[in-house]
């Protein structure tokens, strides 16, 4: 009697799975036209809430599809969304349309978890060089940046003028300092001030030091690898490679930097200088007001006097298993055209992904943002998108890092040699 | 007559077994199934993927690749490294941790009512999570602005770098670790110091033994028991240390506090390679085997007489 009963409840447990199964077969026959929208936000951020609108408005221009966002915020440390996206993997759910941290385009299109979008998206020619270049993959459009990102280099007004500085006399977009004249800059403040007063964020050991540092070694003529992105050996260690590690070393050498910031500690009048993103801005304006603050472009290389700058944010992609490409695609292009980019861009302040947006904006936003975005588009450059970037951007890291700690690692050409062969080594690794 | 009851009462043992051996197992099988589904079945997965080349991104392609993976970790300079880091953190870990753990025991071991408040204070460092504890001593280590630099400076002790410091930095560690675990053990070296019996330590009281002589000769080989499964279970513990590098220093300065079980998480999910992942797994799972077999007998020999 007491087994037969456990076998009832097992037998209904059963069926009731069976039911579930069956339940799911079903809502996918009826939902052919609806394309699944994975993002990595949540639907509290200024930039969820846009997105939101923007799907809303996508349903009600047309009637052939519907697009249904689904909202899975990012954690600090990247689990979260990537996490479900690999349970999606092994589980076949991967949606129609995700968003897709720029650098990852390269893994995902190798990997097949995306598909080619160039037939889907309109007006390209209005796309900025670096959001077209951060989606690309064996020459073919695998992600569409919907909003760019950069960095410039934010000064304390009324700390450079007690300094002696004429803030009316500071580098532009157009006539950008380079590393000499910077130098003479950071000199001078460093003399008033008797401590360091430039914070270049090398305390941070994440993908931020590529982003930021690589600009510096692009002004220089330098190169991470070669074009085909086969070789790092004879790139990575090159000339350029080593001047361009000289000059970050000597910020710290010279004490002008320093490897460990006080945080916030541009925010509360700590250093003069702060490099940072243009997220810091809404910091700044919103809790730190009584900080009068500007944003100069990246100095320049003294030989070539080239002002690169960084890019990149998160971008759609369409994924490889969808069973309606082409409702995919038609959400990608409406996401991507001018309207919604502004929408997105002024909502989360970032820099905009399309030259028609930059004009919009530039009317409406600060200043300072008005530099960045003219950086952003004469001189934005996208990182480079290698199958292992994590193990790539990583070695960069690590370069930066050992280049701060002279002590312990005073031969720079060494650390470049060894750091271009392990770059070397995860170019080529097989997946 | 008789013949034929001896024949009925063998019949019904049997069948009375059965029963009671079939109830036993479905009390079992909950926790069994657990075990089995969230214990064993990902042990023997993750032996299985030390074998392949698992990349995270395309699971459909993964291949057999034989002893590969074990191939390349030994020649690995950052695997050696990593073990050489957790190496230090565990000689240093358990002493000042265990040490720390007696310490407070002995301290609150009384039967004043008044200790219960420095049992909690000593036990709450416990009950916060380890990433909350590594993000507030990352500000009181702060060079520049941290409360542990101010209170030196009155000292006129310079600034010390601390987390920054490739040579400081896992030492740093260790202390927060030790002050983070020793609560925990703290009450369980109280519970085998309170199941002493008094009469012992009267009887040492009467043959002259003095408040150390009690503490070395009755104390701690009473305690051996419970000294024991502390030392196991913290060497164990302090072998998957990820948190506090994680957190505070992720694993720099230079590597100096990389650690295996980071590395392993790091190769895993951030560069994706599972199956290379998975082969550390399963050589450091088996080096931690061979140290806590090691420690037993090198610690628990006359247990076992």
């Amino acid at each position: 009697m007491k087994l037969k009963k456990v076998i009832a409840v097992l037998g209904i447990f059963i069926v009731f799975l069976v039911g579930c199964g069956n339940n799911d077969d079903s809502e996918n026959a009826a939902n052919d036209q609806t394309i699944s929208v994975w993002v990595h936000v949540s639907r509290e951020e200024p930039e969820g809430q846009a997105m939101e609108e923007s799907i809303e408005r996508f349903n009600e221009s047309q009637d052939d599809y519907t697009a249904e966002i689904q909202f899975i915020p990012r954690s600090g440390s990247g689990g979260g969304y990537e996490d479900v996206i690999n349970a999606a993997l092994t589980t076949d759910t991967l949606p129609d349309v995700l968003t897709v941290d720029g650098p990852n385009t390269a893994a995902y299109a190798q990997s097949e978890i995306l598909q080619p979008i160039d037939q889907y998206v309109s007006d390209k020619d209005d796309v900025l060089p670096s959001i077209i270049e951060q989606g690309m993959y064996d020459d073919q459009l695998y992600s569409m940046g919907y909003s760019e990102s950069g960095i410039g280099f934010y000064y304390n007004i009324d700390m450079l003028e007690q300094a002696g500085i004429d803030t009316d006399a500071l580098p532009t977009v157009d006539e950008p300092w380079d590393w000499d004249e910077f130098n003479h800059m950071l000199e001078t403040l460093h003399d008033h001030y008797k401590k360091p007063i430039l914070d270049m964020g090398f305390d941070d050991q994440s993908e931020f030091l590529l982003y930021a540092y690589t600009p510096f070694l692009w002004s220089n003529g330098g190169e991470i690898t070669n074009e085909e992105q086969t070789e790092a050996v004879g790139y990575f260690n090159s000339e350029e490679s080593h001047e361009t590690f000289s000059f970050i070393r000597q910020l710290v050498e010279n004490d002008y930097s320093t490897i460990s910031p006080v945080e916030y500690g541009f925010h509360t009048g700590e250093y003069a200088l702060l490099m940072s993103g243009s997220w810091t801005m809404q910091e700044l304006d919103e809790e730190y007001q009584d900080i009068n603050y500007g944003i100069m472009p990246y100095p320049v290389s003294s030989n070539t006097h080239e002002l690169v700058s960084p890019t990149g944010s998160w971008a759609y992609g369409m994924s490889g298993t969808t069973s309606n490409p082409e409702g995919a695609g038609a959400v990608i292009d409406f996401l991507t055209q001018e309207e919604q980019m502004y929408q997105v861009s002024m909502a989360n302040s970032v820099l905009p992904a399309r030259y028609s947006v930059a004009e919009r904006m530039v009317e409406e936003v600060s200043e300072p943002m008005q530099l960045l975005i003219e950086q952003n588009t004469k001189t934005g450059r996208a990182r480079p998108s290698i199958v292992n970037y994590p193990q790539v951007s990583r070695a960069f890291q690590e370069t930066v890092t050992e280049t701060t700690y002279y002590d312990y690692s005073p031969d720079l050409q060494e650390i470049l040699d060894t750091k271009a062969q392990e770059i070397e080594v995860y170019l080529n690794q097989e997946n | 007559m008789n013949t034929v009851k001896q024949l009925f009462v063998r019949k019904k043992v049997p069948h009375i077994n059965v029963k009671d051996n079939l109830t036993a197992y479905l009390f079992l099988a909950p926790s069994l199934i657990i075990l089995g589904l969230f214990l064993f079945y990902p042990a023997l997965m993750s032996l299985y993927y030390s074998l392949t080349d698992y990349y995270l991104l395309t699971p459909q392609l993964t291949e057999f690749i034989g002893l590969d993976n074990f191939k390349n970790l030994l020649s690995d300079p950052l695997m050696r490294k990593s073990l050489m880091n957790i190496f230090k953190f565990v000689i240093l870990i358990l002493p000042i941790q265990v040490g720390t753990a007696l310490g407070l025991a002995l301290l609150v071991n009384n039967q004043r009512k008044s200790t219960i408040i420095y049992k909690v204070a000593y036990f709450s460092p416990v009950v916060m999570s380890l990433a909350v504890i590594s993000i507030l001593w990352l500000y009181l280590l702060n060079p520049s602005s941290g409360l542990i630099n101010e209170v030196l400076s009155n000292f006129g002790i310079s600034a010390q770098p601390f987390l920054t410091s490739p040579t400081q930095a896992m030492y740093v560690i260790v202390v927060i670790s030790a002050w983070q675990g020793a609560g925990n053990q703290m009450l369980i070296f109280l519970a085998g110091l309170q199941n002493i019996p008094s009469s012992i330590y009267e009887a040492a009281r009467i043959d002259g033994a003095g408040r150390g002589r009690q503490f070395w000769n009755v104390t701690l080989p009473m305690l051996k028991p419970t000294s024991l499964m502390i030392l196991t279970t913290t060497l164990i513990d302090a072998f998957k240390l990820i948190i506090q590098p994680m957190v505070m220093t992720q694993g720099g300065p230079l590597n100096s506090t990389m650690t295996p079980v980071y590395y392993i998480y790091r190769t895993g999910f951030t560069d994706r390679q599972l199956g290379f992942a998975s082969a550390m797994t399963v050589l450091y799972g088996g080096l931690i085997i061979v140290f806590t077999v090691l420690q037993r007998k090198f610690v628990g020999g006359d247990t076992n007489e």
